[in-house]
């Protein structure tokens, strides 16, 4: 039988792996025979993904992301150690539901710093030459937030529409280098930070939004960790530069 | 916790002029108390007091007296 999902003998970063889409992601990852590095800041939370993992030993590389000067020389560590890298599912972020009228500029660098700047910087490193096989694959997790409206919303929206733009023009100029870059925009997720996020609404708020906008109700952190499975694996190799929409039908409406 | 000050910051995030909100105000005779309002409080909260308190606490509330309680009643979170 055929697995067009088998990545034995590949290495894949993944950040955000500590929980939710990214924690999902690892583990799918492993499952399907790459060895993950497993990006995180809590190296608690991040031995209990890589537990949860099969496979290949794995291995994980706690490291705030936030930290945008140390990303060059702490990546090129890794790939020395353990690259170089087949992929990159870039699944750290923070949500953000501050309406306009408190929204300060603090919050709004603390936003695109992680939702936006990580992502750029993990790109360009990514992209060095000895750091990436030949044929490799970035997904970005964007959100649909980066597409359509919602109120209370700027902040993040802003950041995933720039990472949004970001994947397309990384995609055409990466393409000679052998790099695919895309996005996934999930909606709402069964995650802690939807859980962080649910915290802003009260319960029958929650279930009438989701109701009203997902026809195929509350998305799980799997259901997105195989569509960024699908674009980091040779099931993608003709895609570059598209944004996935995985929202339960969010999108369409 | 400041009460005073926590009134002037529910002034300036209910746009009314400072001193408007006073001890006693019951949130129904606010105009300015909507769904916005109530994300817009939990985001000021979390500013300016490092608490992080869930809507359905504050749909309990009835006056800005129960919205100064509850900021001085959670435990600040570390971020």
């Amino acid at each position: 039988m055929i697995n067009p999902l088998d990545l034995t003998g590949r290495t894949i970063v993944v950040t955000g792996a500590s929980a939710g889409i990214g924690r999902s992601t690892a583990t799918l990852l492993g499952g399907l025979g790459a060895r993950v590095v497993l990006v995180g800041r809590n190296v608690e939370r991040l031995n209990e993904t890589a537990r949860l993992l099969e496979g290949t030993p794995h291995r994980i590389a706690p490291f705030d992301l936030t930290r945008l000067d140390e990303i060059p020389q702490w990546l090129a560590g890794l790939a020395d150690e353990v690259g170089p890298f087949s992929g990159l599912a870039h699944c750290a972020g923070i949500a953000s539901l501050v309406p306009l009228r408190v929204l300060g500029i603090g919050h709004l660098d603390e936003v695109m710093r992680t939702d936006f700047y990580s992502a750029v910087v993990l790109t360009k490193e990514f992209s060095r030459k000895r750091l990436h096989a030949a044929n490799s694959s970035i997904v970005l997790v964007a959100s649909v937030a980066g597409m359509l409206a919602a109120p209370a919303r700027s902040a993040y929206s802003a950041s995933k529409g720039a990472l949004i733009a970001f994947a397309r023009s990384a995609a055409v100029e990466l393409a000679k280098s052998g790099i695919r870059v895309n996005c996934v925009a999930p909606s709402y997720v069964r995650t802690d930070m939807y859980e962080k996020t649910a915290n802003g609404l009260t319960p029958e708020q929650l279930t009438a939004l989701v109701n009203a906008t997902q026809p195929l109700g509350l998305g799980t952190p799997l259901d997105v960790a195989h569509a960024i499975a699908y674009l980091i694996a040779d099931t993608g190799r003709w895609i570059t530069g598209s944004v996935l929409a995985v929202d339960g039908g969010y999108a369409s409406q | 916790m400041n009460k005073t000050e926590f009134y002037r910051n529910l002034d300036e995030l209910l746009e009314v002029d400072p001193g408007t909100i006073k001890s006693g105000d019951l949130l129904a005779d606010l105009e300015s108390w909507d769904s916005v309002a109530v994300i817009s409080f939990i985001a000021m909260a979390d500013e300016k007091y490092g608490v992080n308190i869930p809507a359905k606490r504050i749909a309990e509330c009835r006056s800005v007296d129960d919205l100064a309680a509850i900021v001085a009643d959670t435990q600040p979170v570390s971020k």
